[in-house]
Parts: C-alpha cells; structure tokens; sequence
C-alpha cells in the first residue's frame, strides 16, 4: 500500500453515495448510500433480490454503476495500486477451474497480483484447507469451496474484507470458525462487510448492520440501536397458567397488554417480568413459565421488511 | 509480465494443454506420414495420378510440405488454447476472481494476448522441430537433400509461425466476443475449418452471378483462405499474392483483439 493510498479519515472506510444499477427491467439498486466504518463487523441484510450481490459487485468494479458512486478508502476500486493488499472479496458465483487443485488456484492469484508464492500455503493453512491443498476443486465440498474462497480473499493480508453469503454451506464448526475469524479481523482494526440470511448468527457477529429491501436503503446503524428502534417500551414476556382469565385481568389492572400466542402461552408487553410475577402472587394465580423475550434481530428484520417485495 | 506469468500457470496448472498438445503431435505424426508418402509419389515420377503438376512437383514444394507437416490442425489447436484462455473465466467463473486480482481489464486481456503469442509460439517451435529433423531425415534417406537452402522452404516456415501468432491470438478474440465456451469453439472451428471449399464454391457461384472472374480474388477476405493464400506460393487470377493474405488475418486478429478488449472493459461480470 503507497501512502497516498492512506488519508486519516477514510482510512478502510468503505462509502456509498447515490448509488444506482437499473437493469433491463428492474433497479436492482436504487440510490443507495451508507458508510461502513473500519473497526466493526458489518451486517448487510436484505431479502431475496434486494441488490446486495450487485452493490457488492459494484464497489468492487465488477458491474458498473448506472450513477453514483462506491469507494474503499477513498478511492474507487479499480483506482486502488494493489487491490488485493487492500481489498478481500467472497463473491457468489465465484469459483475455480473444476481441473486446477485448490493451491493453484491461490498461486494463480498470487501470480497476477504479484503477491509471494508462499502466501498461498499461508491463506490455505489459516482456512484449515491444508490437507485438500492438493486436490482438485471438483472434488471439493460446499463448505470446503467456501473455505478456499475465503482463503483467496485473505492473500493480500487485505485491511478491507468484504463477503457475501459466506456462510454458506459451512458446518457449525465451520461457522464459529468464521465468527470467530472475523471478529477477530475486525478487532485488529480491519473493516468487515458481510452479507448474510443468516440472522440470528448476524446478531451474534455484527456491530453495525446495513438493511436494504427492493434496492433501497431501510435502516442503518448499531445492532441494539436498530432493534431498540422497534421495540417500543421493551421486552415481551410470556407467561404460562392455568388460570389465564384471573392473570389478564390482574394484569390489565396494571395497564399491560396481553396476547394469546395460541400455543396456550400468553404474551405481555408493556410491564417487565417482575411485575408479571408480583400481579400473578397478588392475584393468588400459579404460574408455569415466566420468561423475558428479548426482540431479535430476526424479528426486527422482519417488521422493516414486511411489504418491500423481496423477488422483482 | 505478472499477468502473463500468471496465465500461463493457468495453462499449465489444467490438463487441457496436455490434451491439446497431445491432439497436435498426433496430426503431425498422420499428416508427416501422409505428406511423405505423397511427396515419395510424386518425386517418384507419379505426380499426375495424385493431380500435382508444375510448381508443387518439385522437391522444394514438397519439402515445404513435409517441413509444415500438422499446421493445419497444429493452428486450429493452437486456436482453441486462444479461446480456452478466456471462455474457462466465465465457464469456470473465475473471471471474479480475475478481475478483482487486476482490475484494469485491458492488461488482463492484453496478458492473455501475450501469454496465447508465446504458447503458439511454442507449439509452431515443437512442431518446427519434430517436422525438421523426421523431414530432412526422410528426404535425404530418399536422395533429395534436406532442401532446407531452398526460398519457399524457408518462406513457408517462417510463414507458419506468424500463421500461429495470428491463429492464437483470433482464438482470444473470438472468445471474448463470445464468452459461450461452446459457442466459441464452434464458430471458430467453423471459421477455420468450413474454409477453402465451401467458400470457394460459394465465391464461384458469386462470380458467375456477376460474370467476373475477378470476384474469385476475394475470397481471401475469409480468415482461412487468407491463411491459405498467406503460405502458398505464387499467385494468378484467381489467387492474390500472399501479403494481401496476410494483411487479411493481421486485420482479423487486430479488429478482433481490439473488440475484444473494449467489450471485456464495458461488460458486467455478475
Ligand atoms: N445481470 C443481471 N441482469 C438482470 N437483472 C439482474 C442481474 N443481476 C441481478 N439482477 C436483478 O437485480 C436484483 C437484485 O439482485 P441481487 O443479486 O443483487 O440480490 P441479492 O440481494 O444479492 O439477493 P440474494 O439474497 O438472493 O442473493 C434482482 O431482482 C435480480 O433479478
Ligand atoms: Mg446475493
């Protein structure tokens, strides 16, 4: 990396502004604009057809805007002197040759990027693929294909790391793996932008989330900021008794809501678990289950979403 | 240089070459059999039963022949290396992972250029080689000498090496204007292969519609007929001379080359 290359501020800082790819007959993305700040995992959601892949693609020079722009560090990808010392990309539909063994593959990358043959056996080691270094990709499994793309990404010891769908076809073991890699990637300062269906393994991954649905932007900023977004007043807690009807009505008494959740539990919101417990003893009612539900990013998720429609 | 580097690692890290090579060696074995049977014939005073007269009876033609042994299909393999190179990206999709390496789409393609030049260098070398030494043997053996001293000996080999240049470097062309790994195959089989006599016999039809002979001088505007004119001796009526040969097929790889690099550099690789 050149110096010029670097500026205090926009160091590994990843920004899109207007951002627009209309395609024959759909805006795959719509100007869109967000910053991704270095130093944090990075959430990007959004459902089936939102234009995830094709603003990733985008910010990395490989389908070309039709307005707007997209910038690493400060400058457009393809402006970048050596884009794989600064930028790892995970791309779906990105493969190797059926016929070339998975060490090829990276020394072939290294070969064009003008990065040191060992680079490859280091990438490979660090994804644990040293063992099928030398057999060919055809043979290799879903999770195995993913784990070299990974390793490709990280030849250049890249400052920015940008994945989509990377846990795709990953093993639980696989999968912490990966949580923990990329956690610990962004604890050295790097930036991690990661796509994911993947909800509840976001929650526990991401800082920052990006939520996009039909191409635009919904929502943007720190996981537990965007989920306090919209919970309003709180946790729900569910409660179980054989007494439902003397409960409710203790506990609309203390001006709390109560739903049935049709599984023979009852939902409350807008008191917390402890005076659910106190208004059921006050009542004299016995109880069989009392728990605090805190609001996921899933659910959250699906309330920014609903309505936006996925498939265009 | 990295990027030439790096593509012919990709050549060598596939078993393709090795399949095209071994395709190649084996038409030269059948074709210096062949040739060298034809040329004992005819040296051997049987030339009008195999129709071979005046200029191609000589020991010189035929030497020129049996030096260039497997050319014809030598080039079309050397072809097909051109379009692999760039139709296994998008095939293989690897063109991601290309493209993010080098993002500046003109070098990589201008890398694939170079790389294609030196392997079909390398393939018109090999073939050089193995065509000589069986050649010179055979002829000498056959009291002729190895005729290697003789003009159209030396013209029609040096002529095949630039024929491999410009076959390898169409093959890259043809596969970024058609990055169908199939589709590509087949037109330039086609292109090469549907060559000398369907055209002609088209140009013929043509020129009898327009009652001229002269319209015949145009087929060479057809890749494999310039390729034909560019290493064929001398020239009449209805053959031009072997510079307009070749000027057709430096145009074709240059138009080809340069389509190639503007579509690569505008196209969306999703
Ligand atoms: N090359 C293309 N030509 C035409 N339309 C395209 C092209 N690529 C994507 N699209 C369309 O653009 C929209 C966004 O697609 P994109 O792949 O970016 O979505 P995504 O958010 O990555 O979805 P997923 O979660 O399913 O991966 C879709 O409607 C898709 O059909
Ligand atoms: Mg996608």
């Amino acid at each position: 990396m050149s110096d010029g290359q670097r500026s205090p501020t926009s160091d590994g800082q990843i920004v899109v502004s207007g951002l627009t790819k209309q395609y024959r007959n759909v805006r795959a993305v719509n100007n869109l604009s967000f910053t991704i700040e270095p130093g944090r995992v990075t959430g990007f959601l959004g459902p089936n057809g939102a234009g995830k892949t094709t603003t990733l693609r985008m910010l990395l020079n490989l389908v070309t805007p039709t307005s707007g722009t997209a910038t690493i560090s400060g400058h457009r990808y393809a402006d970048l002197t050596e884009p794989l010392r600064h930028v790892g990309a995970v791309l779906e539909a990105s493969s190797a040759h059926k016929g070339r063994t998975g060490i090829n593959h990276l020394r072939v990358i290294c070969a064009a990027a003008g990065l040191p043959k060992r680079r490859a056996d280091e990438a490979l080691a660090l994804v644990g693929l040293t063992p099928a270094a030398k057999r060919k990709f055809k043979g290799y499994s879903l999770g195995m294909k993913q784990r070299l793309g990974i390793a490709a990404a990280m030849l250049g010891d890249p400052r920015v790391l940008i994945l989509d769908e990377p846990a795709n076809g990953l093993d639980p073991e696989g999968i912490r793996w990966m949580r923990g890699f990329l956690k610990g990637l962004a604890h050295e300062g790097r930036t991690v932008l990661v796509s994911s269906h993947l909800l509840s393994e976001m929650q526990l991954l991401a800082d920052d989330v990006v939520i996009i649905a039909a191409g635009q932007l919904v929502r943007q900023g720190p996981v537990e900021q965007v989920i306090g977004s919209m919970t309003h007043g709180g946790a729900r807690v569910r409660v179980r008794t054989p007494h439902a009807e003397a409960l409710v009505t203790a506990l609309k008494a203390q001006n709390a809501t109560v739903d049935a959740d049709g599984q023979g539990a009852l939902i409350v919101t807008g008191v917390d678990a402890p005076t659910v417990g106190r208004a059921a003893l006050g009542a004299g009612v016995e109880l069989h289950e009392l728990t605090t539900e805190r609001p996921d990013l899933e659910g959250v998720f699906l309330e920014l979403t609903a309505g936006k429609a996925g498939i265009r | 240089m990295n990027l030439v580097r790096a593509e012919l690692l990709k050549i060598r890290t596939t078993s393709t070459w090795w399949w095209l090579a071994v395709g190649a060696f084996v038409s030269i074995a059948l074709a210096f059999a062949f040739n060298a049977w034809m040329a004992s014939t005819v040296l051997g005073g049987d030339a009008e039963t195999l129709g071979v007269s005046g200029e191609q009876a000589t020991p010189a033609a035929q030497a020129a022949n049996i030096y260039t042994s497997g050319q014809y299909l030598g080039l079309m393999f050397v072809m097909l290396i051109g379009i692999l190179m760039v139709t296994n990206e998008f095939f293989h999709q690897t063109a991601t992972t290309t493209f993010l390496a080098t993002p500046r789409r003109t070098s990589v393609i201008l890398g694939k250029l170079a790389a294609a030049s030196l392997l079909g260098f390398l393939f018109w070398l090999a073939t050089t080689v193995i065509d000589l030494v069986a050649g010179a043997t055979f002829l000498s053996l056959n009291d002729h000498g190895t005729q290697l001293g003789e003009w159209p000996v030396q013209r029609a080999l040096l002529f095949n090496l630039l024929a491999y240049a410009i076959w390898t470097i169409l093959g890259v062309g043809i596969g970024t204007l058609i990055t169908n790994q199939l589709g590509a195959v087949i037109t330039a089989a086609v292109l090469y292969l549907v060559g000398t006599q369907v055209v002609g016999l088209l140009f013929l039809l043509l020129s009898n519609l327009l009652d001229s002979q002269a319209v015949l001088k145009w087929q060479v505007i057809w890749p494999a007929v310039a390729s034909q004119v560019m290493i064929s001796e001398g020239q009449s009526e209805f053959v031009p001379a072997w510079w307009v040969g070749a000027l057709v097929l430096v145009g074709y790889a240059i138009v080809s080359g340069v389509a190639g690099v503007l579509i690569t550099r505008r196209r969306d690789i999703a």
